[in-house]
């Protein structure tokens, strides 16, 4: 009995520690002040399997608050983040969503993911609340309504730049294409490229599927030997990749392949090693020292500085680039009302930002440019060709 | 007062408010099955993912009245839970609940494969038919049924079998054809739970139905008290509603979840209101025997 009034003491007193931990972390954040400040709401998972991109996607955001906050702020008021933390849940996600729209914050940005994207959206689009994802960019997102934006490369933009660059660049004249069925990322990004690799007057010599997790390959890379070709388009994600690589290596086979941001990742690499070498991958943002310029080398520049000298990826810098937008709609519309400036937001058109430039389309899809395409070197991505996007 | 108001009409409040009440209908289902009957199942969100998708395609496709589909959502998962029932429910104990987890995958892998339910780009479009209202109304219903069930004579048969199962054969009860209507019982309030949720968030991805979600379901129950009903109730309020009361503390939240979990676990091992029966606390006052609630020897 004594021993567990003990216990009780001492976790109590825990707990108190804890609450008080907690409550010091809250003050550090700047007090609301009523109307003088413009909130912008972070959807996204500071824990949980997500974490990583809501991280880095807050980083970005946090950055641009502070730029746009020391250069005077937005109609003469400060920006202020709310964080809503949904634990890469997306019951929870609902319940933040609803919890920042009742914060009365201005916009939402997130989530980096596209199913939670489009389940936050639901809730936003009814409440006339503006969502921007910097991250989604699955289907189906911005068409559930005129509130609903997302500032990422698209596959249906980057594939057929990616193509014609194969096509123009590099000669290629016959592929091989390889998707991973089952999996939606691939049969969408396959469905992407046949009808560009057509356009572009390639022609497609051998279609094969592989499964997810599969690691054996040698009957599909057996058939491919039958068949010439300049290179391999693969759809699907990098282990998967990298192991194919590995086996075409194995059998003699010495083309290389190309595929979307599936194969980001420094696994493939990691995995493939020398069978990867000059494989080619394409992504909306990638740290290039020699053509950063302006507002790119800034914020590359700023990242680093705060982050013990570490690369950004793609997220910070959409998380960046969100805010920005956003601040730069509600500049022009001379309000932070979303049902104002959410028509100024839809009419951005060539805007700079640290990932390219971005235009919303008549159905609201960013087009984003330029396109990214790098290629293996070492044990490194290195940007091969920014290839600007010609609407 | 004006304040009352406003809080009450907090959508927020509301959201996770009816949020909590969806999940309290699944965890009633499962305090059927494991707080009655004995058996451990961890594929809980598999059955709330069945009545989930059964009954959203039904109301995108079909246009049924959505009282309609949310029953035919309850049905489907019982129907699988009948289907699962019969050759697992042979097992016991760690076996039993390692089929239902297999059984738990084995149904998020076909959602994330099929066509029609949009495979892991998920399911969108579906319409908003969820209120608080006809969440509390389910809810009702669900601990009137569920309490009738379990002083019925079929209910009493399940505690027989959770208690003894020999015993409750040597006393003419049929275990697995019981246990089997006890899982088809359960399941079935899971499909309704699930179609309630997905008429809620309007969007369906097989990714929130993981075992994760099994887990979050049995945690309600075990750590309310295994086997009663004010305890389910109890420990999905406590539980799905600190998450967001500690939202707060920030970083620490879960880490702070977690604790209350294992302090639950270290003072109150039977759960929070495991063993208490209030029906009895209540004709216990009223007879006036001076009497603390006590502990069962025999809980699992």
């Amino acid at each position: 009995m004594k021993k567990s009034r003990y216990l009780l003491l001492l976790v109590a007193m825990l707990a108190l520690a804890l609450l008080v931990a907690g409550c010091g972390g809250a003050k550090e954040t700047p007090k609301a002040a009523g109307g003088d400040t413009i909130k912008i709401g972070f959807l996204g998972g500071l824990t949980g399997g997500h974490a990583h991109y809501g991280i880095e996607t807050l980083k970005g955001m946090q950055m641009a608050v502070d730029d746009i906050n020391s250069a005077g702020g937005v109609n003469g008021k400060k920006l202020e983040i709310v964080e809503g933390d949904h634990g890469s849940n997306s019951s929870e996600a609902a319940n933040v969503t609803q919890k920042l729209i009742t914060q009365k914050v201005s916009a939402i940005v997130g989530d980096p993911t596209t199913g939670i994207t489009k389940s936050a959206a639901q809730i936003c689009q009814p409440a006339k609340m503006v969502l921007l994802s910097a991250g989604a960019v699955g289907p189906g997102v911005v068409e559930i309504g005129d509130y609903i934006y997302r500032d990422t490369l698209l596959d249906a933009v980057a594939a057929p730049a990616v193509t014609k660059y194969l096509a123009e660049e590099l000669k290629w004249e016959k592929v091989a294409l390889v998707t991973t069925t089952g999996l939606s990322y691939s049969e969408g990004l396959t469905g992407i490229f046949k009808p560009a690799l057509a356009k572009y007057g390639m022609e497609i010599v051998a279609e094969q599927s592989i499964m997810e997790k599969d690691t054996n390959f040698s009957a599909q890379v057996t058939s491919l030997r039958q068949k010439q070709f300049d290179g391999v388009i693969f759809t699907g994600y990098y282990t998967e990749g990298a192991l194919f690589m590995k086996e075409m290596r194995k059998q003699g086979l010495n083309q290389v392949m190309a595929g979307g941001d599936g194969l980001l990742g420094k696994e493939l690499y990691e995995l493939g090693e020398n069978a990867v070498q000059g494989s080619m991958v394409y992504a909306g943002f990638a740290v290039d020292s020699q053509t950063a310029a302006g507002k790119t080398k800034e914020f590359i520049e700023k990242y680093k500085a705060g982050n013990n000298n570490a690369l950004p990826d793609m997220f910070p810098a959409q998380g960046y680039d969100a805010v920005m937008l956003l601040a730069d709609a509600m500049k022009v519309a001379n309000s932070n009302d979303p049902t104002v400036y959410k028509d100024k937001l839809a009419q951005t058109k060539d805007w700079k930002g640290v990932t390219g430039t971005i235009t919303f389309d008549e159905k609201r899809e960013p087009i984003k440019s330029p396109v990214y395409l790098q290629e293996v070197k070492g044990q490194e991505f290195v940007v091969k060709s920014v290839i600007s996007i010609d609407k | 007062m004006e304040a009352i108001i406003s809080l009450l009409t907090n959508p927020y409040y509301i959201q996770v408010v009816t949020m909590m009440g969806i999940f309290l209908i699944a965890a009633l289902g499962l305090h059927l099955i494991t707080g009655v009957t004995g058996q451990f199942s961890f594929g809980h969100a598999a059955f709330l993912s069945i009545g989930a998708y059964c009954s959203a395609l039904m109301s995108i496709h079909l246009h049924t009245p959505f009282i309609l589909n949310m029953l035919a959502g309850g049905l489907m998962a019982a129907l699988w839970g009948v289907i699962l029932g019969f050759p697992s429910l042979r097992l016991t104990g760690d076996y039993l609940g390692i089929t239902t987890l297999g059984f738990g995958e084995i149904v998020r892998v076909v959602f994330i494969n099929m066509k029609i339910t949009g495979g892991a780009g998920g399911l969108a479009g579906i319409p908003r038919e969820t209120n608080i209202l006809l969440v509390y109304i389910v809810v009702a219903l669900s601990i009137w049924g569920i309490y009738r069930i379990q002083n019925s004579r079929f209910g009493r048969a399940l505690v027989a079998i959770r208690e003894d199962e020999i015993a409750a054969e040597s006393m003419g009860i049929n275990p697995l054809l019981y246990k089997i209507k006890g899982f088809a019982l359960g399941t079935f309030f899971a499909g309704v739970s699930g179609a309630l949720f997905a008429h809620l968030m309007q969007y369906l991805n097989p990714a929130d139905f993981g075992f994760a979600r099994s887990f979050e379901i049995l945690n309600y129950v075990v750590l309310g008290g295994l086997g009663s009903i004010p305890g389910a109730i109890l420990g999905t309020a406590v539980l799905s509603l600190a998450p967001e009361f500690l939202r707060f503390v920030k970083e620490y939240r879960m880490m702070i979840y977690g604790a209350l979990m294992v302090l639950m676990m270290i003072f109150r091992p039977y759960g929070l209101l495991g063993g208490v029966d209030f029906v009895q606390l209540y004709k216990r006052l009223k007879s006036r025997r001076k009497a603390g609630p006590t502990l069962p020897g025999n809980m699992p």
